[in-house]
């Protein structure tokens, strides 16, 4: 049975990958109400960032992931300011924002492309290291410590929505926007707040995968999938609902290798999300409207 | 305090609106009454830029207000109620208060704003820490109230306070509103119940059909066209 061990630790481990992703995302819905797919290629910004700067540059590790993940926040900022406010200035429909949001995705999968080339890049900070053994599983210390940040992240988070003002003033405009707006909350900033927060924790998500995996220029893609349907279980407007949708995601695509070939672990992923969105579209955690926080 | 002139507005390609005139002086309140879509939200919305405003002026203690953003419009002491009783369900009654007083810098004076309001609505206080959408309807509207008085307006726009509530909650709010008078709040009230709104208005206004069909203080109240139509008899 130490199979089953080992495959419910690997679940965590993706889980807390995609939790980063999946928080993130649902955050930027939450405010804004489109569908940000290009959120998954800002992860992988994230992790190219770290790799131009450390494994290019030569600049000190914690540096170039410091940097690395202020400059992939900034990079959500700048979609935001320069793409999808303009288009929303505009009366754009959703429609038009989620068609805009995966014109960014290829966009900017192929600027990865044209700087680093489509051959696969590795960070090389870390020599690989033989797991420890903890009941029958194995885990890396590097596979630990992802899913110790991304749960200390999430719990940040959720303090930071929770206990501060510009959360407090997020989670207003979640619930009602035009409301929000006349207790003078400026939805802009808000907005910009959130793209801003929201893809700094994508470039934390990209630094870890960066350490764990190869980089390639389309790895946002899948990840943003799995994101998002750990968003949808958990309830799209709920942030804390996507990291638990996430963990889920994360499990069960690793347990479902118990009896399925592990080539289709993506399969077991779309069929939850096609499940969710057919019988529980709402999701584990999310209302109808607003955003429930607890 | 608030003027309005020649206003033409409306939302999108539809004109509301068509050239409305309308005063509200400081310390009155000032009731707009009428059929379903003559207009009456338009005016309120217009002030607040949720409306398309296409011709005419707002003016606010002699400033041209036209075209400010709804969220700048707080820091000029207008505060808006929206119609619905639409409060932030997902958020702790406190929290919706606090958002109202955030333009209040020191922390103090919105501890204060807070208890007063909780001294006007008890039942707020007593639920402080649950999430608004637990609230009845009556408690939801003095939520919303209480929110827009986090602020100090000058000046309170209400867009149909009374829909949907109990006549004996209705009753209460009137005397509320009466009160906030009182405390020296100018008053746009957008109102279906006609006879109360006259009752509490200083001036009242009737608008047919995007303008203004007639307008006058408490002796409105016996014009042959209020007392057949509106009031039922």
């Amino acid at each position: 049975m130490a199979i089953i061990g080992q495959l419910f630790v690997n679940g965590l481990i993706a889980g807390s990958i995609y939790a980063l992703v999946a928080s993130g995302f649902s955050l930027i819905y939450a405010t804004n109400r489109f569908l940000h797919l290009a959120h998954g290629t800002t992860v992988a910004v994230g992790a190219y960032l770290l790799f131009a700067l450390f494994s290019v540059l030569g600049i000190p590790f914690f540096v170039s992931a410091l940097v690395a993940i202020i400059l992939t926040g900034l990079f959500g900022l700048l979609m935001n300011r320069a793409i999808y406010s303009p288009l929303r200035k505009r009366k754009a429909s959703n429609i038009v924002l989620l068609i805009a949001s995966l014109a960014l995705l290829s966009l900017t999968e192929n600027i990865i492309m044209l700087i680093a080339g489509p051959g696969v890049k590795s960070i090389g900070w870390l020599p690989t290291k033989t797991g420890i053994h903890i009941g029958g599983a194995i885990i890396t210390p590097l596979q630990i410590a992802i899913i110790v940040i991304s749960v200390v992240l999430m719990i940040l988070l959720y303090l930071f929505m929770k206990k501060t003002k510009l959360g407090r003033d997020m989670r207003a405009v979640a619930d009602n926007k035009e409301l929000a707006s006349i207790a003078g909350i400026n939805p802009i900033r808000i907005s910009d707040y959130s793209f801003m927060i929201g893809s700094a924790i994508a470039g934390v998500a990209g630094i870890l995968i960066g350490l764990e995996q190869n980089l390639f220029p389309t790895m946002g893609v899948m990840l943003i999938i799995k994101g998002f349907t750990g968003a949808v279980i958990g309830g799209m407007t709920s942030v804390p609902g996507a990291v638990v949708g996430s963990y889920i995601v994360g499990v069960i695509e690793n347990l479902g290798i118990l009896w399925l070939p592990s080539g289709y672990k993506d399969a077991i992923a779309f069929a939850l999300l096609f499940v969710f969105i057919l019988w529980k579209p709402t999701g584990l955690f999310g209302f109808n409207k607003g955003v429930k926080d607890a | 305090m608030l003027r309005i002139k020649d206003l033409e507005a409306g939302y999108d390609e539809l004109n509301v609106l068509k050239g409305i005139d309308l005063e509200v002086k400081a310390g009155e309140i000032v009731a707009l009454i009428g059929p379903n879509g003559a207009g009456k939200s338009t005016v309120i919305k217009s002030v607040y830029d949720l409306a398309t405003v296409t011709g005419g002026s707002i003016n606010f203690k002699g400033k041209d207000i036209t075209g400010i953003k709804t969220h700048e419009l707080l820091e000029l002491g207008i505060n808006f109620v929206t119609q619905g009783r639409v409060v932030f369900g997902e958020l702790q009654v406190k929290e919706n208060l606090e958002i109202g007083g955030d333009l209040i810098k020191d922390r103090d004076i919105v501890e204060k704003k807070l208890g007063a309001v909780y001294a006007k609505f008890p039942a707020l206080k007593e639920k402080e820490n649950t999430l608004a959408y637990t609230l009845s309807g009556g408690q939801r509207q003095q939520l919303a109230l209480g929110r827009a008085l986090m602020n100090d307006p000058s000046l309170l726009l209400l867009d149909e306070p009374s829909l949907g509530l109990s006549p004996k909650l209705q009753k209460e709010l009137f005397k509320t509103i009466k009160d906030l008078k009182k405390d020296g709040i100018s008053i746009l009230i957008v109102e279906q119940n006609a006879k109360k709104a006259i009752e509490i208005a200083d001036r009242t206004y009737l608008l047919e059909n995007g303008s203004v069909a007639l307008t006058g203080g408490k002796e409105i109240v016996k014009h042959k066209v209020i007392k057949s139509v509106y009031l039922g008899g």
